[in-house]
């Protein structure tokens, strides 16, 4: 009954994007089609250099394609204004980067409420919810910590926390456990899982690790900028 | 609402928290603006307190007065109040005399001394004699009723420790006398004039006192409608030819106009202390903005606008602008205090006169200020604002920060606008005054040294590509990388030392400047006003030289049997074309004898036949250039009610402090107006041997003879010439305190940025002592760097304080006071303060050297 519900929440169609320096042109992606439903959980995989992160930029609206088409819960991205940019990274996308990212001058209640005063939301109303997911996250005891005063581990579910607060119908994970060691990078990739069954939200992981595959709908290989094999996984 | 709150938020969690973690960069600059802010506040606020007490003065004289009929040059006949009496349309019409007069006891200042007709006053001045019973309220009816009775205000009541029934002798250079202090004026209207030092008279004890047997000063008109050109009409057919009627806020206008161009002039150079301060700003805003590169691009990343960053960036600017100016209110009292008192005894001398009382905080002036300061910051964090807004989201997925410095390419369009500037800045000094102000000039003079500012950045990297071999061999290694560093040098650095150009530009040119005023003014001190012994009545210049030497006294001088030549002079303070000016009547043939003028663009033996034979006359050239009155040209002038015209033979360098000079010959004046009276004489001796005992000799001999009786003015030639210079070093006192003030801003500025570059370069100097470099040698090449910069600094500001020097002598002080000056590089000053200011530059690369002593080469093997 689920999957009679779930709609294509990502449709990609020739997708490429191309950086060039001087006179050289490199395809960060190149003729990438990918139609991803909601409430998918996919995972990216390839070497260095594959177009994972680019991939994962163009998803996010941190960058737009070069060609093609890329449109996101009926955005069309290529045509977004800098402006709609900013409402779609606001309100539809979570991200989360292997170097957490989190503002060094800002406690962890007041990094996690950022995207929240971005959407103009109360404040309170904002610090509720964020109270509410860092305990779920267990990291409540460190909201009023910078993240100097963290471990890996608390950033990055700190950086989870945040990527969740507005709610996003899609969370994008930039090799969330590339910073972590093993037991953090489990209990990490394990939240996304949990996030991706509990709320329900389109989840991409791009990353190296296995971690995530016992958790993964799809996984889709990436190499040179191209997609290379793309596999079912049990749900 | 909510949205604001949000913002503030922002601002606190990145920048207020940003700003905490750096707080002795933040201090540096803060304590830059602050100084800033109290030179333009302080120097504005100061100015405001001598216009306030000169306009409150002036308002308080005139009273409720429409028009006034005065005589340029003389005085008005006291029959005329009756005649004007009758005119219907007159409200109105009241006698004034006015003047300066001292006490008789040693070491007590000169007050004014108003004479007015009580009775016809009423309707003009608000003046009261303190009451306590019915018999004291009457008291001004005194005034009338006995001669030589005065009511003092009470502050002057106070200093002189006089009271009713008291008498107190005071002299004038017709008399001394004897007056009765009948009372003391209710502390309002008149008696708060000149901040109180003010008594009042019957005008008929004043005429009496003065020698003035049927003169006034001038009559004050009240119309029952100020407009009526009837009324005006009927007024001005009872002048007598010379007399005028004029607007009774006249003097108070002309005062208000000198004072305000001197406040913009103070204002403009105090603003470039606040300029430099932008500087300061840019860089610590672009600082943190570069350190918070990735930060900011996570922001963005979350959903926030490029309008959202660049207004959290200004905001930075303006929050350090704020903050500055909080500092300098309460910081600035010391300063502004020193500054009222010494500004108001410039305008006392060059301008009007003013008592200043003390400080009145104008919200006005401090909103100005405010809104200047905050406005000047938050220009300073514009261009890092902008440049934040171009840092792009995706840059949240690079693991690496920047790294190091890349090597970019001389700037060309920096280069190219910098020489733009340079180049425009003389076709924008030609541009004409706007509401008589050069303000043109101002804008040439900040095109140049921005202009100048702006090269800085080529000229660094320029450098860096030629200097380091033979620094090598100078300094070493050491030296070699730091002028290797040159070559990459950014914005921010070069912003920097782009700070410290302006400051040294504005040395330069201002020590060129007043060396060459000074050189000038000592020339003309000694040729125009040479002489011996100079006599005049006492207090002749603040009275505006209205009362002559009395006659016996030029008579006496006349008999005297002394070596010595006589140049008897007179002068009158007259308006042409409403510009005041001096008239000045001096025995030129005694002058050329032992004096001369300093003629532009002639030789005084061009024209010394015809001025001494009444063919022309010379203008100063203050006066040719406020009136436009060129060589050639003719000037004319009423004397005695008749018109006289004469050709303008040569324009002389006068440097009198009030306004221009026309000079003729004294007995063309005396043949032509047939006064004989002499306004002062200046005596000359002819053996030059044991001078100071002939001048000793003859002062004692003008005391015996007339000085008991007429008090008098004997000053020795050099005691003169000695106070004109005093005068001179005394205006330039706040320049050169406005003038550190900017330098001290442009080293804090070198300071600063020293330190951020040892800690942006952590890495790398990290690497230098991983590969064996010792800290020593760290230090020595961050010391090198120091010398270059500030050396760098020092060199482009020398080139543009030579060109700004030419700017302020031949554009801005023409334009703001009318004249020019020899020009005349101080090259001792120079020679001497450069490398005072290397070196205290140098001083403040201390913290910088020490902050590489906490270097640890471990930093090496951490990331980013």
């Amino acid at each position: 009954m689920k999957e009679a519900h779930k709609k294509t929440i990502i449709a990609a169609e020739k997708l490429t994007r191309i950086y060039t320096t001087g006179s050289t042109e490199v395809a960060g992606v190149q003729d990438i089609d990918l139609a991803v439903s909601t409430g998918e959980l996919i995972v990216l995989k390839g070497n260095s250099g594959s177009g994972k992160s680019t991939l994962l930029g163009l998803l996010g609206g941190l960058d737009q394609p070069t060609r093609g088409r890329l449109v996101v819960d009926g955005r069309d991205l290529q045509l977004a204004s800098p402006k709609e940019l900013n409402r779609y990274r606001r309100d539809v996308v979570g991200m989360i980067f292997q170097t957490f990212n989190l503002l060094p001058t800002l406690t962890v209640l007041e990094n996690v409420s950022l995207p929240g005063l971005l959407a103009d939301r109360k404040y309170s109303e904002v610090q509720e919810e964020a109270d509410r997911f860092l305990e779920w996250l267990n990291i409540r005891s460190r909201r009023d910590h910078y993240p100097g005063q963290l471990s890996g581990g608390e950033m990055q579910r700190a950086a989870i926390v945040r990527a969740l607060i507005n709610r996003p119908a899609i969370i994008l994970a930039d090799e969330p456990t590339g910073n972590l060691d093993s037991t953090n990078g489990e209990a990490v990739m394990a939240l996304l899982g949990e996030v991706n069954a509990r709320l329900e939200s389109t989840v991409i992981i791009a990353t190296h690790s296995t971690l995530a595959d016992q958790y993964a709908t799809r996984q889709i290989c990436l190499k040179d900028g191209a997609i290379t094999e793309i596999s079912a996984c049990a749900a | 609402m909510r949205g604001l709150r949000h913002f503030l938020r922002y601002l606190l969690w990145m920048n207020g928290r940003t700003l905490k973690r750096h707080p002795w960069r933040v201090c540096a600059v803060l304590l830059g603006i602050a100084l800033g802010a109290i030179a333009f506040t302080g120097v504005r606020l100061a100015v405001d307190a001598s216009l306030d007490s000169f306009t409150q003065s002036m308002n308080l004289l005139s009273g409720k007065a429409d028009w006034s009929v005065v005589r340029p040059g003389g005085r008005v006949q006291e029959d005329l109040v009756a005649e004007l009496r009758n005119v219907p349309g007159l409200r109105g019409v009241s006698p004034v005399i006015m003047s300066y007069v001292a006490p008789t006891e040693a070491n007590q200042e000169p007050f004014l001394l108003i004479g007015l007709a009580p009775i016809l006053d009423r309707q003009f001045r608000d003046w009261q004699v303190l009451s306590g019973d019915k018999e004291s309220r009457n008291l001004w009816l005194d005034l009338m009723r006995r001669p030589y009775t005065l009511v003092l205000s009470r502050r002057l009541a106070t200093r002189l420790g006089r009271g009713p029934g008291d008498e107190i002798g005071l002299e004038h250079v017709h008399q001394a006398k004897r007056f009765h202090v009948l009372g003391i004026l209710e502390p309002k209207g008149l008696a708060l004039v000149h901040n109180g030092n003010i008594a009042v008279c019957d005008v008929a004890t004043m005429q009496e006192f003065m020698g003035l047997h049927g003169k006034i000063d001038r009559i004050d008109l009240r119309f029952d409608n100020r407009e009526d050109p009837k009324t005006m009409d009927q007024v001005k057919a009872l002048l007598p030819p010379g007399t005028v009627v004029q607007p009774a806020t006249a003097r108070k206008d002309m005062g208000k106009e000198l004072i305000s161009s001197y406040q913009l002039n103070l204002s403009v150079l105090s603003f470039v202390s606040l300029f430099v301060g932008l500087f300061l700003v840019y860089s610590l805003v672009s600082i943190n903005a570069a350190s918070r590169r990735r930060d900011l691009a996570v922001f963005h990343s979350l959903g926030a606008s490029s309008r959202l960053v660049f207004l959290l960036i200004l905001s930075e600017g303006a929050l350090l602008g704020i903050l500055g100016w909080l500092i300098a209110i309460p910081a600035g009292r010391f300063l502004v205090k020193y500054w009222v008192a010494g500004i108001g005894n410039t305008i006392n001398t060059l301008f009007v006169r003013v008592e200043v009382s003390g400080l009145q905080l104008d919200p006005w002036e401090l909103v100005l200020s405010f809104l200047v300061t905050v406005l000047i910051s938050a220009a300073g964090a514009y261009k890092p604002a902008r440049q934040a807004t171009r840092i792009q989201p995706r840059e949240v997925m690079i693991l690496e920060g920047g790294g190091g410095m890349a090597w970019r390419g001389p700037k060309v369009r920096t280069a190219v606008l910098g020489a733009v500037l340079v180049v425009a800045a003389w076709p924008l000094a030609e541009l004409p005054l706007v509401s008589r102000s050069p303000i043109a000039g101002y804008v040439a003079v900040f095109s140049l040294i921005v202009g100048f500012s702006l090269l800085t950045l080529p000229f660094l990297q320029w450098g860096g590509e030629r200097v380091p071999r033979v620094l090598r061999r100078l300094g070493g290694v050491p030296a070699f990388l730091a002028a290797r560093y040159l070559r990459g040098v950014d914005e921010r650095t070069s912003i920097s030392v782009g700070a410290m150009v302006i400051a040294v530009s504005l040395f330069v040119s201002l020590a060129i400047m007043v060396h060459s005023f000074r050189e000038t003014v000592t020339l003309w001190v000694n040729q125009t006003l040479s002489g011996d012994l100079f006599v005049r009545a006492e207090m002749a210049g603040m009275n505006q030289y209205r009362d002559p030497l009395p006659q016996d006294v030029v008579d006496a001088f006349q008999e005297f049997e002394v070596d010595a030549e006589l140049m008897p002079y007179q002068r009158l303070y007259l308006e042409y074309r409403g510009i005041p000016y001096q008239l000045e009547a001096m025995a030129l043939d005694v002058l050329f004898r032992n004096g001369d003028f300093m003629l532009l663009d002639k030789e005084v033996e061009e024209v010394r036949d015809a001025l001494l034979a009444g063919k022309g006359v010379l203008v100063s050239e203050v006066f040719s250039n406020r009136t436009g009155l060129e060589v050639g040209e003719t000037f004319r002038v009423r004397l005695e009610g008749e018109e006289f015209a004469w050709p303008v033979l040569a324009i002389a360098r006068d440097y009198r402090t009030r306004g221009g000079a026309v000079f003729m010959d004294f007995g063309h004046f005396q043949e032509i107006t047939g006064s004989r009276e002499w306004g002062g004489v200046r005596f000359f001796f002819q053996n030059r041997d044991n001078l100071e005992a002939s001048v000793e000799a003859l002062r004692k001999k003008i005391i015996l003879c007339c000085a008991m009786e007429h008090p008098l003015e004997i000053l020795s030639g050099s005691q003169l010439r000695g106070e004109v210079l005093e005068i001179f070093d005394e205006t330039f006192a706040v320049t050169a305190v406005l003038l550190l003030i900017a330098l001290c801003i442009a080293g804090l500025g070198i300071a600063g940025t020293l330190t951020v570059l040892v800690m942006e370069r952590s890495r790398q100097l990290n690497t230098l002592i991983a590969i064996g470099a010792g800290q020593g040698q760290l230090r020595r090449m961050v010391l090198w760097e120091a010398v270059l910069m500030v050396a760098a600094g020092e060199a482009i500001g020398l080139v543009g304080g030579l060109c700004l020097s030419q700017l302020l002598i031949y554009v801005i002080n023409p334009q703001s006071f009318g004249w020019t000056f020899l020009y005349r590089v101080d090259w001792f000053t120079l020679a001497v303060s450069l490398p005072v200011i290397l070196a205290t530059a140098l001083l403040a690369a201390v913290p910088a050297t020490q902050s590489v002593m906490r270097l640890s080469p471990a930093g090496v093997l951490k990331e980013g």
